[in-house]
């Protein structure tokens, strides 16, 4: 032990973290790069030989032109919609001084469509503005109003996630100090001017961030345009899927999902590289005491709330629709009050039921902790390719769940790693997939942990296994249930990647929902929509009841149900 | 066996560095070819202005950082290379860094936990030292309910509750209040003189050093500019450095006239003063700098002995008044203790400054 110490490697210096650094690439290789190489191997390569003639007959292809196009412009117009909405429900609730159980009331309005199926919104639309909808044929007496297309798909998507915006912008709005609007205000600037010249400029980067997001999700989505977008409408997820399913057509199915990859890629890197620390206030920093803005006039705050307001009951009222019809005999023809359609989920739905929940509940804590593991590691420990590691850990999950779904497929089906037609795949799917939300909680949360308390530990003998477990993992447990709750609500909810996967041997409820609707059966697919939303909202308030257990000495905000779902 | 029960070991660090790659300054180094001897029982405080390496060097010492060349001993083993987990060390964090979910019974109890001792060892442990340092009755209370001081005695207490070898201080004092500050001081001094433990203590405060410390390296750029103890670094500095950074100091150009053994003539403000004690190897013509603290210069309403000089500025602190004489161009700083108002100095008054010569002290240029 003469020799000095730099030049000694991770190996040598932390085995034990050398091992899982080690097991955590296999892992990544096998679940995330090696998919995307069978893709890109599929759709490129023929007998041996590297070849893009089938890419030039995709893009040469008219019908796949326009459902690219239309990808962009659908989730250009979410985007934009969705983040104007959230960011009128973020001003409204740290501006207009909404008493507390009208901001209850819109939050959990806002929430809803967070947590249900994917499907769930373009029911209610249906039900509501389709042949029979309750508003187009009982209310207005349209006969055969034809409600697919780009509006409907847009305005489903846009209330499907705009709530992610409202959750991005909030923490953002809530931290400009009101006293730089005061303080603008008071020189001499009119409300507008204010607004204009402070609180926009301010949260520029929150809305571009969320305006990111949401152009993501919409990119992504393939539940809502195979429900609305009809015929004429056709985008590039749902066009993927009915390649593959349809015609049985590996490849163009492959270099379809391939041209979504370009602008998901170009959003990724976006957020990456060119947002990340361009904002000009800390989300986390503490908010002091504060004096109250005053720079809205009661009318302006009454008409933000009767904006907000309007828009949750909107939500309220899809939902309820959707109860109502899970408790009728034929929504639309015959309105007697009925349990079969709950009947139905509960004697032929419960092998999807129990495959769903056998799946959530491996699939909970692997990915809570590898969430937890991979932040760690990221954020504590130096080791050769570290930023590597991270940047392949948010792969899948920066992918639409297509390409995803697609890559398994194709990655899994034969030699060397044959999991078609079990669960492995569904639960590595939605661990790689969805974990990275558990990676960045844990990284934020470490931010916030003074490194000086892992060293006390190591001054005192211990070795970093035992720091990792007695001292840091109580300490970032609220990102370990983050990780949990964000898997186990996609778990229930999720379809655009597992669709792909399901088996005779596994299959999930969303899939199930799928088939029903397909199958004209909406009674049985609103109930169990009414059943996952109602599982997930219990889950997630058990959740929330054991980080409030584990969390000591006020931790961060990582325990509440919103921070599970935002970002 | 007593908390107190301890075997006293030799630190030796020997030419250790600490070299970084600098995005824009290339190579640079926190500390610089440090080597320093702790002897066995001693507090030895490293002190330095914010950037002289003396965080570092303790970092190193408890293993958190590794240097880049040289060697670290903690008795007679070669720790260099060694994690912090292995150096049985006990180390007091400026934040604290108490366990925010562990009751400071466990925070205490942590590092015998660590060691797999039985239950009822660790109870006696724990609570033996948290009677020593003054928290008998906090064993069961968690770190949010305890103030800043209390957290720093828990900080305390499970850093010597293990018994390690040494004890490492980052600048535990720095987040007190004032008058706390004083109080904790006087306390870890008697703590560590009763435990007889080797302890390396690191801050900025002179005061706070030479309030605590067997002996003091002032650091500077990554170096150890002198160690000595505290009446020493304040009468002998080495260099103006350590001169003006422990208290304050006159600093004047002076000039070498005649060299003897003993005794050595300079020339000063014009005068001519025997002082004792040439800077090592200096001959007659070299230049010096005279430096003189300001409670050691007589100031004088009149008289033939000294320099004329004319009160600028007045600050009345007390105990003390202090004050600014032009003599010259040059300005001086003088402290007199005690004085009552009636004899305070006024503005603009004419005084003799006088430098005794057994108060002045010359550094070599």
């Amino acid at each position: 032990m003469s020799v000095t110490a730099p030049s000694r490697s991770l190996l040598r210096r932390d085995p034990l973290i050398a091992g899982i650094v080690l097991v955590l690439w296999v892992l990544l290789g096998i679940f995330v790069l090696y998919p995307l190489a069978c893709l890109f191997a599929r759709a490129f390569v023929d007998g041996g030989v590297v070849t893009f003639q089938p890419l030039v007959d995709i893009v040469n292809n008219a019908n796949h032109r326009r459902a690219f196009g239309n990808s962009l412009v659908l989730a250009l117009a979410v985007g934009i919609g969705g983040t104007a909405l959230g960011f009128l429900f973020a001003f409204a609730a740290v501006r207009a001084g909404l008493s507390k159980r009208v901001m209850g009331f819109i939050d959990t309005a806002t929430l809803l469509p967070l947590i249900s199926p994917p499907f769930t919104i373009s029911v209610a639309i249906l039900f509501s503005f389709g042949a029979r909808g309750l508003i187009t044929y009982d209310l207005l007496g349209i006969k055969g109003y034809a409600v697919y297309g780009f509006l409907s798909t847009a305005g489903a998507e846009i209330i499907t996630y705009f709530p992610i915006a409202y959750l991005t912008l909030r923490p953002i709005l809530a931290s400009i100090d009101p006293n730089i609007e005061n303080a603008a205000f008071s020189m001499g600037a009119s409300r507008w001017c204010v607004f204009r010249t402070m609180t926009m400029p301010l949260s520029i980067p929150g809305v571009a961030n969320a305006f990111l997001l949401l152009f993501a999700c919409s990119l992504a989505d393939f539940a809502t345009p195979l429900i609305l977008a009809g015929n004429d409408f056709p985008v590039l997820p749902t066009e993927a899927f009915l390649q593959i399913t349809g015609q049985f057509d590996l490849r163009g199915g492959a270099l379809l999902s391939i041209m979504l990859l370009v602008p998901a890629a170009i959003v990724f890197f976006l957020q990456r590289y060119w947002l990340a620390g361009r904002s000009y206030v800390t989300v986390t920093g503490k908010a002091g005491s504060r004096s109250r803005a005053e720079i809205l006039t009661p009318a302006m705050r009454y008409s933000l709330f009767a904006l907000c307001g309007a828009v949750a009951l909107l939500v309220v009222y899809f939902y309820a629709l959707l109860l109502f019809a899970s408790l009728v005999t034929a929504f639309g023809a015959n309105h007697a009050f009925t349990l079969k359609h709950y009947h139905v989920i509960f004697t032929e739905g419960i092998p999807a039921i129990r495959d769903t929940l056998i799946i959530a509940a491996i699939g909970m804590p692997l990915g809570g902790l590898y969430g937890v593991l991979v932040g760690y590691l990221v954020s504590r420990k130096t080791f050769f390719g570290r930023q590597a590691l991270e940047l392949v850990s948010m792969i899948n999950y920066a992918l639409p769940g297509t390409i995803v779904g697609i890559a398994y497929l194709l990655a899994f089906n034969d030699k060397p790693v044959e999991l078609t037609g079990t669960a492995t795949i569904i639960i590595a799917c939605y661990i790689f997939r969805y974990s990275p939300t558990g990676i960045r909680a844990t990284i934020a949360l470490l931010h916030q942990i003074d490194k000086s308390l892992e060293e006390a530990s190591e001054s005192l003998g211990a070795t970093s296994f035992t720091t990792f477990r007695r001292i840091t993992l109580p300490l970032i447990m609220p990102a370990f249930f983050t990780g949990l709750g964000v898997v186990f609500i996609r778990s229930m909810t999720a379809i655009s990647a597992t669709i792909f996967l399901i088996s005779i041997n596994w299959t999930l409820v969303t899939v199930r929902i799928l088939e029903n609707m397909t199958e004209l059966s909406l009674g049985p697919a609103a109930a169990f929509s009414v059943f996952v939303v109602v599982i997930v909202y219990f889950v997630l308030w058990l959740i929330g009841r054991m980080l409030a257990r584990v969390r000591s000495g006020g931790a961060g905000d990582g325990g509440r149900v919103e921070s599970i779902l935002g970002g | 066996m007593t908390v107190a029960a301890m075997q006293a070991v030799q630190i030796t660090l020997t030419g250790i560095s600490k070299g970084f790659e600098h995005g824009v300054k290339g190579q640079i180094f926190a500390v610089n070819d440090v080597s320093l001897t702790v002897v066995p029982g001693e507090l030895l405080t490293l002190l330095g202005p914010s950037g002289c390496g003396k965080t570092t060097t303790l970092r190193m010492i408890a293993g958190f950082e590794q240097p880049t060349s040289g060697s670290i001993h903690i008795g007679d083993r070669n720790v260099t290379g060694l994690r912090a987990n292995e150096r049985n060390i006990g180390f007091v964090f400026q934040n604290y860094a108490i366990f925010p979910h562990l009751s400071v019974f466990e925070n205490v109890a942590y590092g015998l936990r660590v060691q797999n001792k039985q239950d009822d060892e660790i109870k006696r442990a724990v609570q033996e030292v948290l009677e020593l340092v003054g928290l008998g009755g906090y064993a069961q209370q968690q770190p949010h309910q305890l103030s800043g001081g209390e957290q720093q005695r828990v900080a305390l207490a499970r850093a010597i509750v293990f018994k390690p070898r040494i004890l490492l201080f980052d600048e535990p004092l720095s987040n007190l209040d004032a008058k706390l500050r004083v109080q904790m001081r006087s306390e870890i001094q008697q703590l560590q003189k009763r435990l007889g433990i080797t302890t390396v203590y690191v801050t900025h405060d002179q005061e706070e050093a030479m309030a605590i410390s067997d002996r003091i390296a002032v650091m500077s750029g990554g170096k150890i500019v002198q160690i000595d103890v505290a009446e020493d670094l304040y009468d002998h500095p080495h260099n103006e450095f350590v001169a003006r950074f422990i208290g304050r100091a006159n600093l004047l150009d002076g000039k070498l006239i005649g060299v003897e053994a003993e005794k050595v003539a300079v020339d000063v403000l014009g005068q001519t003063v025997i002082v004792s004690g040439a800077p090592q190897g200096s001959k007659a013509g070299d230049a010096v700098r005279v430096m003189i603290r300001p409670e050691r210069i007589s100031v004088a309403r009149e008289g033939s002995q000294g320099m004329a000089g004319k009160v600028v500025t007045r600050t009345f602190l007390g105990e003390k008044t202090e004050y600014h004489v032009a003599v010259g161009e040059h300005s001086i700083q003088a402290t007199v203790f005690g004085q009552s108002r009636a004899s305070a100095f006024a503005l603009g008054d004419a005084v003799q400054v006088i430098f005794p010569a057994e108060n002045i002290h010359l550094i070599r240029i």
